[in-house]
């Protein structure tokens, strides 16, 4: 057995508790949960059983199980990478809505200077 | 014959200056704007340099006339000017003009901006740059530009990246502008197309100078408004 057939599993169990426990706190949404869980499942699924990933190379027609991997860590990335964006974009509008806000009841007078 | 916009009419109009480091540049601007009669709505960009003390310092000499609003932080020139927008409805006018605060516009224009909407002629107004004293970059860009603007928001118009606007109070309640940067001056087309709201072109002057051109849209700004299109149809 390789080493990374044991770590994949350990690392996959903790970042499965963490979603649920993000889940029970109520800061995740139960689809987020279900879609990192299966994705923990698969990494694991690969480190114990590399031959595996052959199987499902093959169902999308993709020669390597290698292949596949990479493929798949290069869709998983670009979509974290989307859903950041929308994350980061969203905060940029709240912090506009925030800021001209403060700015629109706070008119600056001459008398702020003189106090 | 061409009507005379009276005092009355000034009284009643806004203009909006958006300011972002314009310290050396700003005071003679809204200096001019001030003695001609208009009320202006100066909103200071969370600039780094001195243009807020620069702003109160205008403010001294026409106290009544400039209301100074100040974002804490940068957040670019279409949140600025939303600030400007928003914060003017306070005062009731008739009439909201914006310009660039760097010098680029000229206020002797003003008039001419506000008479379609004075005399009823149209509820919006988009002072147009004669192509010609354009800089080539920038003619380049804004031409692109307004090509996006017809593909995207498929309104055609001469100028789409002019920020010397004008709009009725009444129009302004109607439209809604989101963008945080450049993209302003198409969103503010778009929103004006969108709501059926009339309006018409006005040539106006524009006063080129490295500073000025080292502002607006470039091909690189072009690039990013493009981005925030492709978006904004989603």
């Amino acid at each position: 057995m390789f080493l990374y057939s044991l770590i994949f599993p350990i690392i996959s169990v903790i970042a499965i508790i963490w979603f649920i426990a993000r889940y029970l706190k109520g800061k995740n949404a139960i689809s987020t949960v279900i879609l990192w869980s299966l994705f923990w499942i698969f990494v694991s699924v690969f480190a114990l059983f590399p031959q595996v990933s052959n199987e499902f190379a093959k169902l999308f027609g993709i020669t390597r199980g290698l292949d596949f991997i990479i493929i798949l860590v290069f869709v998983i990335l670009f979509y974290t990478v989307l859903k950041m964006y929308f994350i980061i974009d969203k905060m940029q509008n709240d912090m506009n809505t925030i800021v001209k806000e403060f700015a629109i009841s706070n008119e600056i007078t001459l008398d702020d200077e003189e106090e | 014959m061409e009507y005379k916009i009276t005092e009355k009419d000034k009284q009643d109009t806004y203009v909006v200056l958006p300011a972002y480091n314009e310290s050396t540049r700003i005071q003679p601007v809204i200096d001019e704007i001030a003695e001609k009669g208009y009320n202006i709505i100066i909103v200071n960009d969370g600039s780094s340099d001195n243009t807020l003390d620069v702003v109160k310092e205008s403010k001294r000499k026409y106290p009544e006339r400039i209301h100074i609003y100040s974002l804490p932080i940068n957040r670019g020139v279409g949140v600025a000017t939303q600030t400007g927008f928003e914060a003017v409805l306070n005062f009731n006018p008739k009439y909201i003009v914006s310009m660039d605060s760097d010098g680029q516009h000229s206020p002797d224009d003003l008039d001419n901006v506000i008479r379609p909407l004075v005399t009823g002629e149209a509820q919006a107004v988009i002072g147009v740059r004669p192509l010609k004293d354009m800089p080539l970059s920038r003619n380049f860009a804004n031409a692109i530009m307004n090509l996006l603007t017809r593909i995207f928001y498929r309104v055609d118009v001469s100028d789409s990246q002019t920020g010397f606007r004008a709009i009725t109070y009444d129009a302004l309640k109607v439209i809604e502008i989101n963008a945080r940067g450049y993209l302003i001056s198409s969103e503010f087309i778009r929103e004006i197309n969108d709501n059926n709201i009339p309006f018409v072109e006005v040539p106006i002057k524009t006063i080129y100078t490295p500073e000025t051109q080292a502002k607006g849209t470039n091909v690189v700004v072009a690039f990013k408004i493009l981005l925030q299109m492709i978006k904004h149809q989603f």
